[in-house]
């Protein structure tokens, strides 16, 4: 997904979306940290992925609860 | 008591010996914490009365001959993200319910006051082990023995400061990213992320689900294997711990390499923006030592390295957001501002995105598995410089420094952080040694034979050899 266009109205919508509010300075900090978050993901859709399975396992045995 | 022990192991000797008990040990190292610790913001928590009832527990079992192992009666810190019964835990955050975690001991501590150890206290962390330096929250700031005006580097500040400085002999840290490992690197110490799965990690404040580990730091990569010995071994609490069997890690110590094959990476890590010349001629310094030592030094590389570090930034954002979104919603303003900052990062990547990179996760085990087939492990650079400086410190800042410790939290795989020299500024330098899943006997017996052929491991910051 390539960065959006209009960084600021999609970083607004992301935090809206998540239920976050934030002040003005946090909102610029974010608008200026997204689109090196959005390229550094964008570099895991490599072709070689392309038939992996996620490193997910699940077990229908539940665990005994920790601390 | 003036000449106070470096290690576990130097001291271990010294109590069966019986040049000094637990109790004097103990309180010795609490009186050099009196001395030093408004400078260095180790502790969060001391524990003076319960670590001096542990310390002549021990000194009683010793007198009615019964010996636990290398622990009994050492003095250990403990990060402050991890529950001890005795003492409350903090996350050094306001979030964390204080409830969380009280009257119940981890299973590793379990296992360590099982082992005699003394828990001497709770020591620093940055917030959730994800903040950064904070003046404004109520917490200590952590700083470096080898220069105050310096970071120790994070999160297990606070273990990887006092360990340095000698208030304790070894500590537990946690690494999601790096957390036990940079902050060995910068304070000049020995610190281990183990293969994921070989030590519990429940009864711990969460990061990153997938990638956390409990690990032990001290000066000596001796030292680190007799905790490791303690804290590992399968336990039902937590659901990723291996059933696997434990090694006689001690047993493994044969100060030999001669034979072993030792990948050495360069291509990804010494031509890193920011790494010092001084990083580099240590490392090949380091190498030079071990071929010397007849160890097999063949050149690796990487593959995918760059998606390595990504694949475990995203990881760790999106998990640590999991845990943190519904109080973050609501006390925003109560998390320190560069935490709020980074476990927000969360909400800016998709839920195909987390699965990529759980994709990409199994494409990247399949292929170090193959570069590490031939090989006993690798070596690298920790981190390619000092620690920097505290004032003006955050996320965007310290992204920017060559720091090489995530993509083993990805893989999962044992990284033992050791010294290997020290800047033009005398400030610590660093490289891991890398192994194969579950080989942390392998990783160990590399770490301790290049530290019986050098002693950065022993030196001693300036502040601490001036001090009681």
């Amino acid at each position: 997904m390539p960065v959006p266009k209009d960084v600021p109205a999609a970083v607004r919508t992301m935090l809206e979306a998540a239920g976050l509010s934030v002040s003005e300075e946090e909102f610029k900090a974010f608008v200026e940290m997204y689109p090196m978050l959005r390229e550094a993901t964008d570099t895991l859709y490599v072709e070689e992925v392309r038939y992996e399975e996620p490193a997910l396992v699940f077990t229908p045995v539940a665990p005994m609860k920790g601390a | 008591m003036t000449d106070i022990p470096l290690t576990i192991t130097e001291a271990a000797e010294g109590l069966r010996a019986k040049r000094y008990s637990s109790v004097e040990l103990t309180s010795a190292m609490l009186k050099r914490a009196d001395s030093l610790d408004s400078q260095l913001g180790v502790y969060i928590t001391r524990m003076d009365e319960p670590a001096l009832t542990a310390a002549a527990q021990a000194d009683a079992a010793f007198a009615a001959g019964v010996d636990q192992g290398p622990l009994q009666g050492i003095p250990l810190g403990i990060k402050d993200i991890i529950a001890t019964k005795d003492a409350p835990t903090t996350a050094q955050s306001l979030i964390l319910d204080r409830k969380w975690g009280e009257g119940i001991d981890a299973p590793v501590i379990a296992r360590l006051r099982g082992a005699g150890a003394v828990i001497i206290g709770k020591t620093s962390t940055m917030e959730f082990a994800i903040g950064m330096p904070d003046a404004s929250k109520p917490f200590p700031v952590p700083r470096n023995p080898w220069n105050p005006s310096t970071w120790p580097g994070g999160s297990s500040s606070g273990s990887g400061a006092g360990v340095a400085a000698g208030l304790f002999l070894g500590a537990l840290g946690t690494d999601t990213g790096g957390s036990v490992r940079i902050p060995a690197a910068f304070c000049g110490i020995s610190g281990l992320k183990q293969t994921y799965g070989r030590v519990p990690k429940a009864g711990c404040a969460p990061l990153g689900y997938s990638l956390d580990h409990i690990g032990p730091m001290t000066r000596s990569a001796r030292d680190g294997a007799i905790m490791l010995q303690v804290m590992a071994g399968y336990d039902a609490s937590d659901p990723y711990c291996a059933d696997v069997s434990v090694p006689d890690y001690l047993a493994a110590l044969t100060g030999s390499v001669a034979g072993l094959r030792i990948g050495v990476e360069r291509a990804n890590h010494l031509t890193w923006p920011g790494v010092l010349p001084e990083a580099v001629s240590a490392f090949e310094d380091a190498v030079a030592a071990l071929a010397s030592a007849g160890a097999e030094t063949p050149e690796v590389v990487v593959p995918h390295y760059q998606q390595l570090r990504n694949a475990n930034t995203l990881m760790l954002r999106a998990e640590a957001s999991s845990y943190h979104l519904a109080d973050l919603r609501v006390r925003f303003e109560e998390y320190g501002v560069h935490t709020s900052k980074a476990v927000s990062g969360g909400a800016f990547a998709s839920s195909g995105d987390f699965v990529q990179a759980q994709r990409f996760r199994s494409l990247a085990r399949q292929e170090i598995s193959e570069l590490m087939a031939p090989l006993d492990a690798m070596v690298m650079l920790t981190v390619g410089c000092g620690a920097p400086e505290v004032e003006g410190l955050n996320h965007a800042s310290f992204a920017q420094w060559p720091v090489f410790t995530g993509p083993w939290n990805l893989l999962g795989l044992p990284a033992y952080a050791i010294p290997i020299g020290f800047t033009a500024s005398g400030m610590p330098l660093s490289m891991q040694v890398v192994g194969k899943p579950f080989a942390e006997e392998t990783v160990i017996r590399i770490a301790d034979a290049f530290q019986r052929l050098t002693d950065f491991h022993l030196q001693l910051p300036p502040l601490v050899a001036a001090a009681v």
